[in-house]
């Protein structure tokens, strides 16, 4: 007990007293301010790498909301952004109507057809759900293909450019905006109520119901949400690079995603942040190694997922507690806390 | 009985089919308000399927189930939960990845209650259950029995609690964490009137736990009444020791 004593008094010198809020808001407005005055420093070419980073963050957040917290494992997340992207583009080519019109138009059919696919398959889960999921995605692409006289099919289809220019920096800023935004909608949502049902439902959807949590209604809720931001990202996405085509909608694009989320860390709010930048930043300084980069990626993963299963953000946590349990914490089993009592 | 009548719950004469197999045949049970019940009967005599039946996790082949005067049968479990009536698992489901606390807050959040309001009436049950020193570790942490024992005390977070369903709430726990399950069901029936339907194996407990015992055997209600008028039923005793 007196050791216990000493080494808490130890740690309680030895640490900075910052409260944990504090330090979360300093963390949080220096990566604000890195944001902001990155493209001052980088070239026009890395500010375009980031713009597709800050892309490949919004769909992975937003699947880590579907696959990580509500346990819903979708395999046609990447398929919204195609969808938002493709209707964006269509409605604003062959109707005429204005950009902004297009955009919204885009993010509106995303979510109808979430919803009407949500109601159709959020009954069954796990192998099945994923499945229907990617047969949908399936469908979508190959539709995009076949149908040539309407979509441009492989050669894919001119977007009108949002802001008339090619130069990538308010791309840069418009996509780390909805970043932020998604990535504080999606905080702010698990940390309501609906973030208890979410993660109630993942856990043990049976005793979720049982507790009185309409799981149907916010599994499809969830799904609604998520794809809703991919088709976000999709839309914004087509007139950002002023061409899209049916390789948004390959499985590559999936896998890729849940890559991101998994690396960074699967439910938590900074692991799909954390995987999507990381991990695209590596690919690219990789390129130049043409193949290899490939191998090399695959071993990361590999090797993260061998001795960090919960990725980046397991290995912060064993950081932390490899800390803690140095200087302040004894072994302690629940039992034990009870019996102390 | 037509289910409007005095008892709080009337099951009226339910059969549950699973494929070629009669899980309940024909049973019928009522259940005054405030009333502690006792659901007894040899292993797959049919407890938990009527349990399972009664909160909506199965759908009844034939028959009705009147919970208050209204029909729940054929409801969706969140919506019974809504209700009023609440129930624990013969193997612990809480929520393996949350915490003790977050556990607690599911019920409460899911009728209604603000995060404030749910949070302090959370914490109140787990200091009442000595719980509260572990609120902030995840549920998977804790034994069988505590796991047991959050199960039970986030029941009674649902305000509209009215019908508690219990299976085998003493199955393999601690005396000490017995003795708290016990107080819990004692304190929330004299105080809040809450009704209980208790299934277990434990006789002595159920003997001197509950007011009425209902027995079932393969899948048919068998006898009914105190401890020592089903103990001498024939019936029962030949389910129970017959081949």
């Amino acid at each position: 007990m007196q050791s216990h004593m000493d080494s808490h008094k130890k740690f309680e010198l030895a640490r900075l007293n910052i409260h944990p809020f504090k330090l979360k808001f300093f963390g949080l407005s220096f990566l604000f301010l890195v944001i902001i005055i990155l493209p001052f420093f980088i070239s026009d070419y890395w500010i375009f790498v980031f713009t597709l980073a800050y892309y490949y963050t919004i769909l992975a957040a937003s699947w880590n909301l579907l696959g990580g917290y509500t346990g819903q494992f979708s395999l046609g997340h990447h398929t919204f952004a195609l969808i938002g992207a493709y209707t964006s583009a269509l409605m604003i080519i062959k109707a005429g109507i204005p950009l902004w019109t297009g955009i919204l138009a885009g993010i509106i059919l995303t979510i109808i057809i979430s919803f009407v696919l949500g109601v159709i398959c959020l009954r069954v889960r796990g192998l099945y759900l994923a499945l229907i999921t990617w047969a949908f995605a399936e469908v979508v692409r190959t539709y995009i293909r076949m149908g040539y006289e309407f979509t441009g099919g492989d050669r894919g289809l001119d977007a009108p450019l949002l802001f008339d220019t090619i130069q990538p920096l308010p791309y840069y800023y418009l996509f780390s905006g909805i970043a932020a935004v998604t990535i504080t909608l999606i905080a702010g949502i698990m940390r309501s109520r609906i973030g208890y049902y979410f993660r109630a439902t993942r856990n043990d959807e049976i005793a979720a119901r049982a507790m009185g949590v309409n799981t149907v209604r916010w599994k499809v809720f969830a799904f609604m949400v998520a794809s809703g931001l991919a088709g976000v990202a999709g839309a914004f996405y087509g007139h950002s690079i002023g061409l899209i085509s049916p390789v948004l909608g390959e499985f590559n694009e999936m896998a890729m995603v849940i890559i991101f989320v998994v690396i960074g860390g699967l439910r938590t709010q900074a692991g799909p942040v954390l995987g999507a930048i990381s991990i695209r930043y590596l690919m690219e300084v990789l390129r130049e190694w043409s193949e290899i980069r490939i191998i090399i990626l695959t071993a990361i993963v590999i090797i993260i997922m061998r001795f960090f299963n919960g990725g980046f953000m397991e290995f912060f946590k064993r950081g932390k507690q490899w800390v803690q349990q140095k200087e302040v914490r004894e072994p302690v089993s629940a039992y034990e806390k009870i019996e102390q009592r | 009985m037509d289910g409007q009548g005095k008892y709080l719950l009337n099951v009226e004469n339910i059969a549950k089919d699973f494929g070629g197999l009669r899980a309940v045949n024909h049973a019928s049970l009522h259940v005054k308000e405030g009333e502690i019940r006792g659901l007894i009967g040899p292993n797959a005599s049919g407890k938990t399927t009527i349990i399972n039946l009664i909160t909506g996790i199965y759908t009844v082949t034939e028959g009705a189930i009147y919970f208050s005067g209204n029909r729940i049968d054929g409801l969706q479990p969140d919506v019974i939960a809504s209700m009023g009536i609440m129930r624990t698992f013969q193997i612990s489901r809480v929520f393996r990845d949350m915490t003790v606390l977050d556990n607690m807050m599911v019920p409460a959040l899911s009728q209604g209650q603000t995060m404030l309001e749910a949070k302090t009436r959370a914490e109140e049950l787990l200091e009442f259950a000595l719980l509260a020193a572990l609120k902030d570790e995840p549920a998977k942490s804790l034994s069988g029995g505590q796991n047991m024992l959050l199960q039970i005390v986030r029941g009674f977070m649902n305000k509209y609690l009215r019908l508690y369903v219990m299976d085998e709430p003493f199955a393999g726990v601690h005396q000490s964490i017995k003795g708290i399950i016990l107080k819990a069901i004692k304190t929330m029936n004299r105080e809040k009137g809450i009704t209980f339907m208790i299934i277990s194996h434990e006789m002595t407990t159920i003997s001197n736990l509950c007011h009425q015992i209902s027995v079932l055997h393969k899948g048919e209600l068998i006898s009914e009444g105190t401890m020592e008028e089903v103990a001498n039923d024939p019936l029962v005793i030949d389910a129970y020791l017959g081949g």
